[in-house]
């Protein structure tokens, strides 16, 4: 024990202690080997003792007021010699640093690197052994002079341990200087900030359950949250599992702790610790993977012991709570209404209403109640559909039909043939149980309900702002909440025209019926047209251009057959029934060449994710999102944007329109160095589900932005060319 | 008869060492577990820095503090430098209290002593323990699942465990922290004496590890 000696005096004497020159020189020599030479100390002091060599260190020199700068402390441990973690585990410390600095700069707390296990004897410590090093964000106001240096004093304590410990302490000066822009980083301790990073926990948390079973504490994470955070493959075979608690008395940390994964959660088993039982379940979950270890905190989150809601902490959709997500479900229903792909329906079908006059409010308000029973049906069997693919393992989401190019060319042929019905080219028969009929005229209650449907049907393409945050509470909630949530979404969708139909004034203040209204239905027309041009566009990107050519035949059949019925109408029931033979084909033919599109296989998804064209987006290229991309920049310290987009999410496309496509955002992208990362989930791909599913969505779009070594942010679902800016820090 | 037929039961005994044998399974690994707040403490029997033999059934009707405890450990030396421990014992051996200070560092590991250096740590710290333990062996220490030193733990008088935990919340080395700082073995005496339940049982312990 050859250190023991030294434990009698609990302060260590500051600087170099003489009489260990020996112990000193042979430290030294290691440090030469490891460390870079003296020029990069000059931003920095160090402080060697026997057991320790401990700097603090700026990764730049030059720092601009109102923006941050890391710091670290470094401790080099002699070999066999380790300090603590946060959590120090059965005995020991962690390290403290206390802040002098001027008024105008702050510190942010120690971001604390993966620690490991350390037995000692029947006991275990939580720590580090080689190098420890702990990062502070030092952030300048925004009206410190330019040019005026700051003098950085850290005191820092640390108490280092083999078998005996010994509490050390330092303090450390060092001089930041100020600019209007910030200094490179420097490239002497890039290493050290580098492999600090790499050794952070992943940004965010995963909501876990913990629960007590018998003797023991059982902590269950869903696999796919974990795969999700730590952008793991599909395929990923967990090897090694290690639970760090927050709080001391949580968890015996000597105790093994028995794992296994089954149904796709993650089950660790804990022996519970002596704390009271209010200490707070929270901890690091660390596993083994081919590159490493990984980690990630988790907890309890809102719903303590309840099925886990997704990311509690980091994220505001779990702590939406359920009126918050009707709330915004109606909100988002109502928005709908004024979506291109929704809003000529409805303005026709309200016409239509305003045309028949002053029928009695009992039957206007039954036509009403329809047309609501129309939406929310929809709703209703959508919703079911996608909580049975849900329950069956299919990791689908918000819009998920819209990934089937089946669906999209089937919605293709329907907008084609809702603009032909207004552009007055074919009459659909009242008769048939036609989507048309109910359309306009339709006086049924059959019709009604039907342009419900319809109304739904055609309002999938259009997730407005709200929804997203809303469906994606909802899906982690049981079925029944979470149906709630979807009609409450319809309801907020039937509401306008359910008002229409019941205050008894206000379809009498719509425009008198007229020849007017014939051009209204035709001009009405085109964003039929254009709908039914855009879900091509979708299914080019979908199945290339073959699934493009047999649509756009499809369409033409289609056409053409339902032309020549509205030609044949009045002819000889001859004609008329070898014309509708032959339009029958041709309808049949359509629907055949619409059905090939599903065995076509895709081109690549790279059309929205890859590379962009540059005449539609000017200079802001993107990478394609993979989670490896994802965590290697993260570890690489690089700011990362994500964008989860789909060619069939009009939101999507009108913000990276508006917000990211001008040449501003672009420039500021290059100037911070941000790698933009786009998603394409047009096509079905569970490796995006499981991102949005990680940060409790369930649809697009979702923009995130990494900055480097802090909590990812969730922007808002619209964006705005400002926002972009002000979130990349850019702003000036 | 066969209703006089006894029903071959396995006997009580060997169905508690089964039980015991699947409660340690379950523990493996564990190396400790801690005693239990509002339970009786763990017996113990050692022998002390004089060579008396010391039993906590013994002491029924006494109540007890254990302090576990190791000469070289710098938060150890906070709390004797600063005189802290010795005030605190003196207190709660008037108050009635059996103090025993308990050496559980292995033979070879520091803060190991024999008998002789123990008592001359006492005297020359001027503490004031009713005995020093030396549980070498560490049997009493994992019993109790004595992690740091300091490890305090109170028994009242009835032999139920009512505190374990940190001398104080003042988690450091540096004996200007030990004033102002809420010392939990006063604030236990001070609910005991009360008749009360100890507002605060349960504490993280701090300090170097016990050397077992």
């Amino acid at each position: 024990m050859p250190c023991a000696r030294a434990e009698q005096s609990p302060r260590m004497p500051r600087g170099a202690p003489g009489q260990r020159a020996r112990a000193v020189l042979l430290l030294l020599g290691l440090l030469l080997l490891a460390a870079p030479p003296a020029p990069s100390w000059s931003a920095a002091s160090r402080v060697t003792t026997e057991h320790v060599t401990a700097r603090l260190v700026t990764e730049r020199s030059v720092v601009a007021p109102g923006e941050s700068v890391d710091a670290a402390l470094v401790l080099d441990l002699r070999p066999g010699w380790h300090t603590y973690w946060r959590n120090p585990g059965d005995s020991g410390e962690p390290p403290r640093i206390d802040w002098r600095l001027p008024a105008g700069v702050e510190a942010g707390p120690i971001r604390w690197p993966l620690p490991e296990r350390i037995p000692v004897g029947p006991l275990a410590n939580y720590g580090y052994s080689g190098r420890a090093i702990h990062l502070v964000e030092l952030r300048v106001a925004d009206d410190w002079p330019v040019g005026e240096p700051i003098a950085v004093v850290a005191e820092a304590y640390w108490l280092v341990c083999e078998e005996a410990c010994i509490p050390e302490q330092s303090r450390f000066a060092l001089r930041l200087d100020t600019a209007a822009r910030s200094g490179p980083a420097d490239a002497a301790v890039a290493d050290v900030f580098g492999a600090a990073r790499a050794a952070l926990p992943l940004p965010g948390s995963v909501a876990a359950s913990f629960s007590r079973d018998g003797g023991l504490l059982r902590l269950e994470v869903p696999v796919a949250a974990l795969r999700a955070r730590l952008s793991l493959p599909e395929d990923f075979q967990i090897a090694d599992v290690a639970f760090f608690s927050d709080a001391w008395g949580l968890i015996e940390h000597a105790a093994e702790q028995r794992w296994h994964a089954r149904d796709e959660r993650l089950v660790v088993d804990l022996v519970p610790g002596a704390a009271p039982p209010d200490v707070e379940p929270a901890g690091l979950l660390v596993i083994e993977t081919p590159d490493g270890p990984r980690g990630v905190h988790v907890d309890a989150g809102a719903s303590a012991g309840a099925a886990p809601a997704l990311d509690p902490e980091a994220f505001d959709t779990a702590s939406l709570g359920l009126p918050g997500a009707l709330l915004l479900a109606l909100l988002g229903g109502l928005v709908l209404n004024l979506m291109p792909c929704v809003f000529p329906v409805l303005a026709i079908k309200a016409l239509g209403f305003a045309r028949q006059g002053g029928a009695p409010l009992r039957e206007r308000a039954l036509h009403g109640i329809a047309y609501t029973a129309g939406v929310l049906t929809f709703f209703a069997v959508v919703a079911a559909l996608l909580l049975a693919l849900r329950g069956a393992g299919f990791a689908v989401g918000w819009g998920f039909q819209l990934q089937s190019p089946l669906f999209v060319a089937l919605m293709a042929y329907l907008f084609l043939l809702l603009g032909l019905s207004l552009a007055g080219a074919v009459t659909i028969g009242t008769g048939l149980m036609g989507i048309g009929g109910g359309l306009e005229t339709g006086r049924g209650h059959a019709g009604a309900f039907a342009t419900g449907g319809l109304a739904a049907l055609v309002a999938a393409p259009c997730t407005a702002p709200f929804m997203g945050a809303a469906l994606g509470y909802a899906v982690t909630l049981p079925w029944l909440p979470a149906l709630t949530i979807v009609l409450a979404l319809g309801v907020g969708m039937a509401l306008p025209f359910l008002l229409l139909t019941l205050v008894p004034g206000l379809a009498g203040r719509l425009p008198r019926p007229g020849p007017w209204m014939e051009r209204l239905k035709q001009l009405l027309a085109f964003p039929m047209f254009a709908t039914a041009a855009w879900l091509v566009w979708v299914l080019s990107v979908q199945v290339g251009s073959d699934g493009v050519a047999a649509v756009l035949a499809g369409m033409l059949l289609l056409a053409l057959s339902l032309w020549a019925l509205e030609q044949t109408r009045h002819a000889s029931s001859a004609v008329r029934r070898g014309v509708g033979a032959l339009a029958v084909l041709g309808i049949g033919t359509a629907l055949w060449l619409g059905a090939a599109t599903e065995r076509q296989t895709a081109p690549r998804h790279d059309a929205l994710a890859g590379e962009m064209p540059p005449a539609s987006h000017t200079g802001l290229s993107g990478v394609a999102y993979s989670a490896d991309v994802l965590s290697g920049a993260l570890a690489a310290g690089r700011p990362v944007f994500v964008n989860m987009t789909a060619a069939w999410c009009i939101t999507c496309l009108v913000n990276e329109r508006v917000a990211l496509s001008s040449a501003r955002v672009a420039r500021a992208f290059v100037r911070r160095d941000v790698l933009y990362l786009k998603g394409d989930w047009t096509n079905r791909d569970p490796d995006i589900t499981r991102y949005l599913s990680g940060f409790g969505r369930n649809g697009v779009p979702i923009y995130v932005f990494y900055p480097p070594g802090r909590q990812p942010e969730v922007l808002p679902q619209l964006l705005t060319e400002s926002l972009v800016l002000a979130t990349l820090g850019d702003d000036t | 008869m066969l209703r006089n037929c006894p029903i071959p039961f396995p006997p009580v005994r060997s169905v508690a060492v089964a039980a015991a044998v699947f409660a340690a399974s379950l523990f493996a690994g564990a190396g400790l577990a801690a005693p239990v707040i509002g339970e009786p403490a763990p017996d113990f029997t050692a022998t002390d820095s004089a060579g008396k033999t010391w039993s906590l059934s013994a002491l029924k009707g006494q109540p007890v503090i254990l302090e576990w405890t190791n000469h070289d450990c710098p938060y150890v030396v906070k709390h004797y430098a600063s005189g802290n421990m010795q005030a605190l014992q003196r207190e709660a051996v008037d108050a009635g209290y059996v103090w025993l200070s308990v050496i559980s560092s292995a033979p070879g590991k520091q803060g190991h002593v024999d008998g002789e250096e123990a008592a001359g740590l006492t005297e020359s710290r001027n503490a004031a323990p009713t005995a020093v333990l030396l549980d070498s062996e560490g049997a009493m220490g994992k019993a109790y699942s004595a992690r740091t030193t300091p490890h305090m733990y109170v028994i009242d008088a009835d032999g139920m465990l009512v505190y374990m935990g940190g001398i104080d919340d003042k988690r450091t080395t540096d004996v200007a922290d030990i004033e102002g700082a809420q010392n939990y073995v006063r604030m236990a005496m001070a609910d005991l004496s009360q008749g009360a339940a100890v507002g605060t049982p349960v504490t993280r312990p701090y300090g170097c590890s016990v050397k077992y």
